[in-house]
């Protein structure tokens, strides 16, 4: 079974025609890839469902307007696997 | 349908949010300056409107679904095919369906039907944002009522 970065390394490439070897676990969804957020809400329908989850845009979102959090945070890709891994383990662990 | 307001839902016929489905009616106009151009001796319902009505049925819907808390805007159009040609004075039915609802975002799935034959479907995606200002809500609330949102069905 493929790693979740790897899977999300797939979606992106496939959705953005992005070579996959170019998609690394530290790069920046935004600033390395130049996703910008048209695109991403493509990543985030193929992410919703391959991983059977709601990927919390609008919070992260607000977070990251409200200096609260910051954008490395949600979209260099390790993290935001991180962060699908913490939601899918939400998801099991309230079903 | 008021091609020159944009206007291109007439009725809602059904709205069904347990199925996150709405069904609408619309007269294409017999006359139009939009007609004299696309094309002359030919009139067609050119296809960019056809979409558009499907995300304007698409955004009934979506309006529906969240109780008018949210203003849904057209961001992506994909997959979209005009099957067949929609002539003046058509009835169009339009039929659209929540594909997925996302954070901030929604994805629905439309068709368009002359006499039951299918004309043009889509797939298009929703940016949902607050309403911008009372002007706009205001607006939508009265096109609601125009074209017979039954409020009903989501406030029971």
């Amino acid at each position: 079974m493929s790693s979740t970065f790897d899977q999300v390394a797939t979606i992106i490439a496939e959705t953005c025609d992005i070579p996959r070897d170019t998609i690394t676990p530290e790069s920046h969804a935004i600033d390395d890839l130049g996703i910008d957020s048209l695109d991403f809400l493509d990543i985030a329908f193929a992410i919703d469902k391959a991983f059977g989850i709601k990927l919390p845009l609008e919070k992260w979102t607000q977070e990251v307007n409200d200096g609260k959090a910051t954008t490395e945070q949600y979209f260099v890709l390790k993290n935001l696997s991180a962060r699908i891994d913490e939601l899918v383990a939400a998801k099991g662990a309230s079903a | 349908m008021q091609l020159e307001y944009f206007h291109l839902i007439d009725r809602i016929v059904e709205l069904k949010i347990d199925e996150k489905k709405i069904v609408v009616e619309a007269q294409v106009p017999k006359e139009s300056t939009i007609f004299e151009g696309h094309f002359p001796g030919y009139p067609l319902m050119p296809g960019v409107l056809l979409i558009e009505s499907m995300a304007q049925t698409s955004g009934w819907l979506l309006l529906g679904l969240l109780k008018f808390e949210r203003m849904p805007i057209l961001a992506a159009v994909k997959e979209a095919k005009v099957r067949g040609s929609v002539f003046p004075g058509d009835v169009i039915t339009i039929e659209a369906g929540l594909a997925h609802e996302g954070s901030g975002y929604a994805m629905t799935e439309a068709k368009i039907r002359v006499g039951g034959k299918l004309r043009a479907n889509s797939t298009l995606t929703f940016t949902l944002i607050p309403f911008p200002n009372s002007d706009m809500r205001g607006h939508m609330e009265a096109m609601a009522q125009r074209i017979g949102f039954p409020h009903q069905a989501i406030n029971p």
